[in-house]
């Protein structure tokens, strides 16, 4: 524990030892060491705490992260901005509209997939029809259709009409 | 729980903070007396005030839709503290990025399976030129020509491919907008779109060295997939209600395999459809392509 408070100090007196913390700037209070929003709101960046605060409250943000381990805090924050901006952005349905376009896209490579595994073992199947030896008349070289590419012929014809 | 007075049982929100729940109370139609959990999620997440204050700026009518969006953002920060939605989104951004791959790859097969249909209808529909073609085919196997029909082969499916996606891309303008994060997954549509040009160029050089008939012979295969593709995603559009299903979603696969199974039956109806046209019109071109061949000749 000791530890990771040093190692939350270090982070935030490293950015900025003297100015602030977002967080802190925006709330008004003095920012003491071992405050657990510096590390994550740099002074510079004003806004990601602002609507972290707007939507979800620093207190709420504060217990979230107390209950979180160190190393997953700054994950944490960033998922809470990201979230906080998808609602200010659209109030409602926030990011789970994306969530939403995302799993229609999902469904839709599905079916989308499923269509064309159907399409090609109806075409591999009459591929098998056709190159079956019934209509061996057309010709000695597609005796053996698994020898030679099905294609090879056609392309040889259309690059050399002669 | 009943209230002092009252007949009805407190919502979730009053019980939980032990005041009184007045008909008018705003959160009684979102939280029922038995979700205390649900609401203590929430609660924990957002807060009373902030969900009021959200609730207040929306439209009356879409209320329920938002509270529906509140409810299933705080189960999944419960669910999953450090990552919350965000690891949602990145799992599906992720699924997405493999069936594009795969669908990719079948799509490649599928494409070597269509091209000796066309040989074959050519062999059906001119008998005589078929022991040339096929004389010659042979012959250019020796000079050493199938690395370039190898590259050719694959040429349509890039097309097609760069096609089918740059219009999918058009049509969730809305999650572009919405989503900052979904850089990675449209990134590589970008690098599909590169492969597809670098397919066209091939094209290209292959236009200049024949002549127009059997580069239409290579383009009308993408076009008649890309209208299928089309109707699938009109189809799927209804999906878009059951938003806050979209956690049982996550635990259960069984509904949209159910779901895609039995759209499987529909598809596969649409695609023998299109595939009848597709006959079709191969029929027709290659009708024009005998004989030009035979004029060539």
């Amino acid at each position: 524990m000791l530890g990771q408070q040093k190692h939350i100090k270090h982070m935030a007196s490293s950015s900025h030892p003297s100015a602030p913390c977002a967080a802190c700037k925006f709330l008004r209070r003095k920012c003491i060491q071992g405050c657990v929003f510096s590390p994550y709101f740099p002074p510079e960046d004003p806004t990601k705490f602002a609507n972290v605060h707007k939507i979800f409250g620093a207190s709420n943000v504060s217990k979230l992260l107390n209950e979180i381990a160190p190393h997953q805090r700054e994950d944490a924050v960033n998922s809470l901005a990201y979230e906080a901006e998808a609602r200010l952005k659209d109030p409602v349905y926030g990011c789970v509209g994306a969530i939403s376009v995302l799993q229609r896209q999902v469904l839709r490579l599905q079916k989308e997939l499923d269509a064309t595994n159907a399409d090609l073992i109806r075409f591999s199947s009459n591929q098998n029809i056709i190159m079956n030896p019934s209509s061996s008349s057309s010709g000695n070289a597609l005796q053996n259709p698994n020898v030679l590419p099905p294609h090879y012929g056609n392309y040889s014809w259309n690059y050399n009409p002669n | 729980m009943t209230l002092k007075g009252g007949t009805t049982q407190a919502c979730a929100a009053c019980k939980y903070q032990r005041k009184r729940c007045t008909p008018e109370c705003a959160l009684a139609p979102h939280f029922r007396p038995e979700h205390t959990e649900i609401f203590k999620n929430a609660h924990k997440l957002f807060g009373v005030r902030k969900i009021l204050r959200i609730l207040e700026k929306i439209d009356p009518s879409q209320k329920t839709e938002a509270m529906r969006s509140i409810i299933y953002q705080a189960n999944m920060r419960d669910r999953f503290p450090v990552h919350g939605c965000l690891g949602e989104i990145y799992h599906l951004q992720y699924q997405i990025r493999q069936a594009e791959k795969e669908l990719y790859a079948v799509l490649s097969q599928l494409q070597f399976y269509k091209q000796p249909r066309q040989q074959q209808e050519i062999t059906l529909d001119s008998p005589e030129s078929q022991q040339l073609q096929l004389g010659m085919g042979v012959e250019q196997s020796a000079n050493g020509l199938t690395l370039f029909q190898h590259e050719q082969q694959f040429v349509p499916v890039a097309a097609f491919f760069d096609q089918s996606y740059s219009g999918n891309e058009n049509r969730n303008d809305g999650y572009n907008n919405s989503n900052n994060n979904s850089g990675i997954h449209f990134d590589s549509k970008e690098n599909m779109s590169n492969m597809g040009n670098d397919g066209m160029w091939v094209q290209q050089t292959y236009c200049n060295e024949n002549d127009g008939s059997k580069t239409q012979l290579v383009n009308t295969q993408p076009l008649t997939i890309q209208e299928e593709v089309t109707h699938d995603y009109d189809e799927i559009y209804p999906f878009f209600d059951t938003i806050d299903d979209t956690q049982s979603y996550i635990d259960s696969k069984d509904a949209n395999e159910s779901s895609s199974e039995s759209s499987l039956k529909e598809t596969t109806q649409s695609v023998q459809h299109v595939a009848g046209n597709k006959l079709k019109r191969a029929e027709l071109q290659l009708g024009i392509v005998s004989e030009d061949y035979q004029a060539t000749v």
